[in-house]
């Protein structure tokens, strides 16, 4: 009898577990999955004094001029200040790549979800060294050369800057979010961030380790386009 | 009115402050990691300021001059550069240290007629060619919280005083920082090293070459140990150097100069019989490797003084000192690294009344240090420097230091 009962109960339990699972899952897929009713938030970021590439510290101890690099582009980053909730699920095998070239960090800054590794690899003639000292993620990759390569994986969100110990004018920036609703600027300024569920959110842009300005933005329940243009100062 | 001798320790003091004030937000990454760059980019200005405090230093090993001890000293740097046009720059570092006051360091222009790089001309006081250490002299290309000996230590030769004898060479040993001969400035006064790393000298530097293969020249009023802004005796010092880096983890470098270093009232106030020696001669080597989270970096050099025979026992032969240093670094974990050097410089023998020796008292020293980055410019090293020495008052004796160091 009581061996029947317990049956019994093992089973509903089951049942009611089955039910959770499904329900919660059904409730990530629509939050996830795009549907017709999402909208997207775009528009452009005017950066009023952009910052150009880093300079080399003067050095006066130097037998010769220092080479000549190439401009950086620094763009600035646009991202949902929260993201929609049940939105996201860490990816464990996202990858992206930070390669350091011509003595600079490119992309310059690289916005990623939580749980990707990033892939240092170095495009130079000369021994590099990445390192960061931030405290959501700090490292020290050590010098390696030419067509090697390591990596890092972000698993907290943050700002991290990162730097070469022999090149002390590589500054590159590694921003961790833990969602996926956020956008680079192009060479124009312009951004676009997709698939958004309707909804009330902070808009934040962020530029050369600064969030220089937020503000609402409501994407409505029919979808569609919000535009949000920026000044940065 | 402002001390200037208490200028560089106001300015280390406030970068201190501003350094701390800039930390406190959590990750502190919004702090300046970069020079100041004004008027477009042409006008670039960097700064860094250390301040540095350890145990007395009764044996003078880590002092620069009789008043200056490496290991109680404040600090402070502005470094500028003005672009005038692709092929023109002006540089210029001016320099706030204790005891010293306020001084320029370095000011030339810098020629780069080709695009490329290939060949750079300077002018004005400018970088030393010959060896490696003397160009990373900024304390954050200095691992630990010494200086090398080559470059640092006080040997008992004198650019403005002569010995007349070798008896009078013997007498100072192990005591060069405060000397006094009987020719010349009659004056106690601390002697020279081996290559100065806190004076930069005066002429005209060409360089020619590539990231891997590279060859510079110099012509200058001072020499390696005298580096000088106005020429006091009316001789050069020839000096080159050529480096060839084959892979990116070895740099290999020869070096070499001769130049006058003795004073022309040194030498005109005994006049020796034919044509007296004044010249400072030296050769190196140096090598630095690195992989990973290590960098092995070393020294070598054979130098020799020569001066004037006047009284017996004549001081006839060259003196010469050999000088060598080792030193590695390994970073632990981010921001954390261990170092250590090992030094030696090694004097060559005279003979005197009472038998030969050498002419100053070899030195040794071990040096072991922790470095530790606060944050991005803001370094704390600290040291222990131990030293033996073949004469002297002191003869052994075990140093600590701890540095802060602030750059921008």
């Amino acid at each position: 009898m009581s061996a029947t009962r317990s049956t019994l109960l093992t089973s509903r339990l089951v049942r009611v577990l089955a039910a959770v699972v499904a329900v919660s899952m059904l409730g990530v897929w629509r939050d996830a999955r795009p549907s017709a009713a999402d909208g997207a938030i775009a528009g452009h970021v005017e950066i009023k004094r952009n910052r150009a590439a880093a300079e080399e510290r003067p050095n006066v101890a130097s037998l010769g001029a220092p080479s000549v690099r190439q401009p950086e582009i620094r763009p600035a980053v646009v991202y949902l200040d929260t993201g929609p909730r049940g939105a996201f699920e860490p990816d464990e095998s996202a990858r992206a790549t930070m390669t350091q070239r011509d003595q600079t960090f490119v992309p310059h800054v690289l916005p990623v979800t939580v749980g990707t590794t990033v892939d240092f690899p170095n495009a130079d003639l000369t021994f590099h060294n990445v390192f960061s000292l931030s405290k959501i993620k700090s490292f020290d990759l050590g010098r390696y050369a030419k067509g090697l390569s390591k990596s890092v994986r972000f698993d907290r969100p943050g700002v991290v800057q990162v730097f070469c110990d022999i090149h002390s004018h590589m500054r590159g920036f590694v921003l961790v979010f833990a969602h996926r609703f956020f956008a680079v600027t192009d060479v124009a300024g312009r951004y676009r961030i997709g698939r958004v569920p309707p909804g009330s959110y902070t808009l934040a842009v962020w530029y050369e380790g600064e969030v220089r300005e937020t503000r609402p933005a409501v994407v409505p329940d029919a979808g569609g386009d919000v535009i949000a243009d920026f000044v940065v100062r | 009115m402002l001390p200037w001798t208490r200028f560089p320790l106001i300015v280390v003091a406030a970068c201190v402050a501003l350094s701390c004030y800039g930390a406190r937000d959590a990750s502190g990454q919004s702090w300046p990691t970069e020079p100041v760059a004004l008027l477009d980019g042409r006008l670039l200005l960097a700064a860094d300021a250390s301040l540095t405090y350890g145990t007395a230093d009764p044996g003078w090993f880590a002092y620069t001059d009789y008043a200056t001890d490496a290991l109680r000293r404040a600090r402070a740097g502005l470094t500028l550069e003005v672009r005038a046009a692709r092929w023109l720059a002006f540089l210029a570092e001016v320099r706030a240290e204790s005891g010293s006051g306020v001084r320029p360091y370095a000011w030339y222009v810098r020629f780069t007629p080709d695009e490329t790089g290939l060949v750079t001309v300077q002018a004005g006081r400018i970088p030393p060619v010959f060896g490696a250490y003397a160009r990373r002299s900024y304390p954050q290309d200095n691992p630990l919280v010494g200086d090398p000996l080559l470059y640092q230590y006080l040997t008992t030769i004198r650019a403005d005083s002569v010995p007349a004898s070798t008896d009078d060479l013997a007498r100072q040993r192990g005591r060069g920082w405060l000397v006094r001969y009987p020719v010349g400035n009659l004056g106690a006064y601390s002697g020279l090293p081996v290559v100065s790393s806190s004076r930069w000298d005066t002429g005209v530097q060409g360089r020619v070459g590539t990231q891997a293969l590279e060859a510079a020249v110099a012509v200058t009023t001072g020499t390696l140990s005298n580096p000088l802004v106005a020429n006091d005796n009316g001789g050069w010092q020839l000096a080159g150097r050529a480096a060839w880096r084959p892979r990116p983890f070895l740099s290999v470098g020869v070096s070499a100069a001769r130049g006058a270093f003795l004073t022309a009232e040194a030498l005109a106030s005994r006049p020796a019989a034919g044509r007296p020696g004044r010249d400072q001669q030296a050769f190196g080597v140096d090598v630095e490797t690195s992989w990973d989270r290590w960098i092995v970096r070393g020294e070598f050099v054979a130098n020799r003084w020569r001066v004037p025979p006047l009284d017996a026992p004549a001081i006839t032969d060259p003196l010469g000192v050999r000088a060598a240093y080792v030193e590695t670094r390994v970073r632990l974990r981010p921001g954390l690294y261990v170092a250590a050097r090992a030094d030696r410089l090694w004097f060559s023998s005279i003979r005197t009344s009472s038998g030969e020796t050498t002419w100053d008292a070899d030195v040794s020293r071990v040096e072991v240090g922790l470095g530790y980055t606060i944050r991005r410019g803001l370094l704390l090293k600290s040291s222990v420097l131990s030293h033996w020495r073949d004469g002297g008052r002191i003869r052994r004796d075990t140093l600590a230091g701890i540095q802060l160091l602030f750059w921008l």
